[in-house]
C-alpha cells in the first residue's frame, strides 16, 4: 500500500467513523421518539416517572457528538498531511515506520490517558438497551446516567483531540524545519513521541483537561450507582442479597474484628487485668 | 532518507536482520510459560497470618551481621513483590547479603468485602501487630521500620505514634507533603497529585460508594496517564527491541507481571488516602489522626533515613524532603538515588546504593552496637 492509498484509507475510515457516530445519533434519536409514540399508542406499557430532563441530556450528547464529529474532521486532514512528510522505509525502519503512522492515528490518542476510558466503561457497563421499553422508571434513570456518560466521555475525548491536532500542527512544522532527507523513520518516530508527549503532558494538567476528566469519572460513578438502583430492585422482587446488604454484613464483620483484635491485644498485654472497652480500639 | 538507507544492499541486510529478530523473539515467546515468569522468589516463611495480611520472615543467605530485624512494608498500591522482583534485582536480597534479619508484610488481596478497612487498621492494627510479633521474637523492643512509597506513609504515622517501638525509621519514595510537587511543577510530574485535587471530596466518596473498593485496574490507568506516548510504545517497539534476547525479554515480563498485579485499594482506606492526605495535605501539617489519635511528626524522635528519587514523576523529591524539617529527630539524612519511581529497586546504579545505604544506616544505630 503506497502512503496516498494509506492516507486514502485512513481517511475513509475516519469518515466513515464521523458517519457512524451521526449515524448512531440518529439511530437513538429515532429509537427514543418510536419508543414515546409507541408508549402513547398503547402497544408497549408506559415508562413511570420518566426524568423530566431526560430531553435535555440527549441534546447535550447530540451536541457533543457533533462537536466530536466537527473535531475528528479536523484531525483526519491534520493526519493526511504529515503522513505524506513521513519517511520511505528502509529493512528494519519497517516496523518504526508502521509504529509511527499508527501513532499518528488520533484514534490512539482518544484512548492514550492509558485506557482510562476503556476501564471506566468496563465499570460502568450494565444492562442492555434491548430491555428499555419493557422496565421501569429506575431502567430510564440509568439511560439518563448512560447519556451522561457518554456526553462527558465525547467532551474528555474532544480535550484530548485537540491537543493531538496542536502536536501535529508543531509535528509539522517541526518537519518542514529541518531536512526530511535527513530523518529516517526512527528519528521521525521519536521526534513525534517527544513532540506529542510534551503536548499530552501540558494538556493533561490543564483545567480543560481535568474539569472533563473529573466530570467523566462522576458519570461513571452515577451510572454504575443508578445500575446498582436497579438491580437492587430486582433483588428485593426476587430474595436475593442485595449489595447494601452485604455491605452491612461486611461493615459488621470489620467491625467485629476490630473488637476481637483490640482485646486480643488487652488479653496480651494485662493478662490479669479486667476486660475494659474496646469500642476506640482501631 | 539518506544515501546509505538508499542503498538496496543495506535495505536488504536490514529487512534480513529484522526477520531473524523477529523469527528468534517469536521462538523466544513461544517457550515462555507464565509460570517461568516469577517474581519474588527469595525464600521465606510464613509466620504470623490475621485475616487477608501475611508477615514474612526471610531466610538468611549470610550470617547476620545486624541485631535488630528490619521490617519491610509496602503501600496498598501495588505489592512488596518490588523489591524483590528478580535475584539480580532485589533490594531484599542485597539486604539479606549485607547481613540483615529481615521480614515483610503483605497485605493480601482486598476484595470488597474488605471495604471498610480504614488506615487505622492497617496502622494501628496489622502493622503494629506485625512490629510487636517480629519484637517478640527478636526478644527486643525496637525495630527497624523501612517503608515504601504508600507504606512508607503508614511506617512514619506509626513511628509519630508509637515512638518507642522503633529503633530506625527508613523511608523510601514516600510523600510527606502531598502538595509540594508544585515546589518544582515538573511537566510530567506530580500528575496524581495535581489530579486528586481536580476532583472533589464528595466524588471520592460516590467512587467508593460505587465501586466499594478502588480498583487497581482504575488506579493502573492513572499511572499510565503518567508516561502517554511510552504507553503506546510498550508492546511494540520496546518488546520488538528485546525479543530476541531472552534475558531482557524476562526482566521486562517480570516487570509487567508486577504491574498487572495491582490490588484493589479498600474503599475506606482509599477515601483517607485521597481526602486526608492528598487533597487536605494533613500529615505534614500534623492535622491527621489515627485511632483518634493525633499524628505529629514532631514525635518522631528515632534515627530516620529518608530515601527519594531524584527523577521521581509519582512521588516528586519535594513531597519526600519535607519531612526534613518537620521531624523531632535531630537524627535525619537523605540518599537522592538517581532515577524514577521504580528505578530505585530495578534501576543498576540505584541498587548499588540503596541497600548499602540502608545497612549502614542500621549498623550505626544497631542496638547490639549501641549497648555493646
Amino acid at each position: 500500500m503506497s502512503l496516498l492509498d494509506y492516507s486514502k484509507a485512513l481517511a475513509d475510515f475516519w469518515s466513515a467513523q464521523g458517519r457512524a457516530l451521526s449515524q448512531a445519533q440518529e439511530q437513538v434519536g429515532k429509537a427514543l421518539a418510536e419508543g414515546i409514540q409507541a408508549v402513547a399508542s398503547g402497544k408497549l406499557p408506559p415508562l413511570p416517572s420518566m426524568p423530566q430532563n431526560l430531553s435535555p441530556e440527549a441534546e447535550d450528547l447530540a451536541r457533543a457528538l457533533k462537536s466530536m464529529v466537527d473535531l475528528w474532521s479536523a484531525a483526519t486532514s491534520a493526519c493526511n498531511k504529515l503522513l505524506t512528510t513521513v519517511p520511505t522505509p528502509t529493512g528494519s525502519d519497517g516496523v518504526v515506520e508502521a509504529t509511527l503512522r499508527k501513532m499518528l492515528d488520533p484514534r490512539s490518542w482518544t484512548s492514550a490517558g492509558g485506557g482510562l476510558d476503556d476501564v471506566l466503561g468496563r465499570m460502568a457497563e450494565g444492562p442492555r438497551f434491548a430491555d428499555l421499553w419493557e422496565i421501569e422508571r429506575r431502567y430510564a434513570s440509568v439511560l439518563q446516567a448512560w447519556m451522561n456518560l457518554r456526553r462527558c466521555s465525547l467532551e474528555h475525548n474532544r480535550v484530548v483531540l485537540e491537543a493531538w491536532i496542536e502536536a501535529a500542527r508543531q509535528y509539522s512544522e517541526q518537519l518542514a524545519s529541518r531536512s526530511v532527507a535527513s530523518l529516517d523513520a526512527k528519528a521521525a518516530l521519536m521526534l513525534w513521541t517527544e513532540t506529542a508527549n510534551r503536548q499530552l503532558l501540558e494538556t493533561q494538567r490543564s483545567e480543560p483537561f481535568l474539569q472533563t476528566q473529573a466530570a467523566l469519572i462522576r458519570a461513571t460513578t452515577e451510572l454504575r450507582l443508578a445500575q446498582q438502583e436497579l438491580v437492587e430492585h430486582f433483588g428485593k422482587q426476587y430474595g436475593f442479597p442485595t449489595r447494601t446488604e452485604l455491605d452491612d454484613v461486611h461493615r459488621t464483620l470489620t467491625e467485629l474484628r476490630r473488637e476481637l483484635r483490640a482485646m486480643r491485644r488487652q488479653q496480651q498485654q494485662a493478662p490479669a487485668a479486667s476486660p475494659a472497652s474496646t469500642e476506640a480500639a482501631p | 532518507m539518506t544515501a546509505t538507507k538508499n542503498n538496496p544492499a543495506t535495505a536488504l541486510s536490514d529487512a534480513a536482520d529484522l526477520g531473524a529478530k523477529m523469527l528468534m523473539g517469536g521462538q523466544v515467546l513461544r517457550g515462555i510459560r507464565d509460570a517461568d515468569v516469577q517474581v519474588a522468589t527469595t525464600p521465606k516463611d510464613l509466620i504470623w497470618q490475621q485475616d487477608k495480611v501475611s508477615l514474612y520472615r526471610f531466610r538468611p543467605l549470610t550470617e547476620q551481621r545486624i541485631c535488630v530485624p528490619m521490617l519491610i512494608c509496602y503501600g496498598l498500591v501495588g505489592r512488596w513483590t518490588m523489591t524483590d522482583l528478580q535475584d539480580d534485582r532485589s533490594l531484599v536480597r542485597n539486604l539479606l547479603n549485607l547481613g540483615l534479619d529481615l521480614y515483610v508484610v503483605d497485605w493480601g488481596s482486598p476484595s470488597r468485602a474488605d471495604r471498610y478497612l480504614t488506615l487505622d487498621d492497617y496502622i494501628l492494627g496489622y502493622l503494629e501487630d506485625c512490629v510487636a510479633e517480629i519484637a517478640g521474637r527478636a526478644g527486643l523492643p525496637k525495630i527497624n521500620l523501612l517503608g515504601v512509597c504508600e507504606g512508607g506513609v503508614f511506617a512514619t504515622a506509626f513511628a509519630a505514634l508509637e515512638p518507642e517501638r522503633l529503633n530506625t525509621l527508613t523511608l523510601t519514595i514516600t510523600p510527606i507533603d502531598f502538595h509540594a510537587d508544585t515546589v518544582e511543577n515538573r511537566l510530567g510530574h506530580g500528575f496524581i497529585n495535581i489530579w486528586t485535587r481536580s476532583i472533589s471530596p464528595e466524588d471520592v466518596d460516590r467512587l467508593i460508594d460505587a465501586n466499594g473498593n478502588l480498583p487497581g485496574e482504575f488506579m493502573g490507568a492513572i499511572f499510565n496517564q503518567m508516561t502517554p506516548m511510552r504507553s503506546l510504545l510498550k508492546y511494540n517497539l520496546d518488546l520488538l527491541e528485546i525479543a530476541d534476547d531472552e534475558q531482557r525479554l524476562m526482566n521486562w515480563l517480570r516487570m509487567e507481571k508486577w504491574i498487572a498485579d495491582r490490588p484493589d485499594h479498600p474503599g475506606e482506606a482509599a477515601k483517607q488516602w485521597v481526602k486526608d492526605l492528598y487533597q487536605q495535605n494533613k500529615l505534614v501539617r500534623n492535622e491527621w489522626t489515627l485511632g483518634g489519635r493525633p499524628v505529629d511528626l514532631r514525635h518522631i524522635r528515632m534515627p530516620v533515613l529518608n530515601v527519594y528519587a531524584k527523577d521521581d514523576h509519582i512521588i516528586p523529591p519535594a513531597t519526600s524532603r519535607a519531612l526534613g524539617d518537620k521531624l523531632g529527630s535531630s537524627d535525619y539524612s537523605e540518599l537522592a538515588l538517581p532515577g524514577g519511581h521504580v528505578g530505585v529497586f530495578v534501576g543498576n546504579r540505584a541498587q548499588a546504593l540503596f541497600a548499602p545505604e540502608v545497612a549502614s544506616f542500621a549498623a550505626r544505630h544497631d542496638l547490639a552496637e549501641r549497648t555493646g
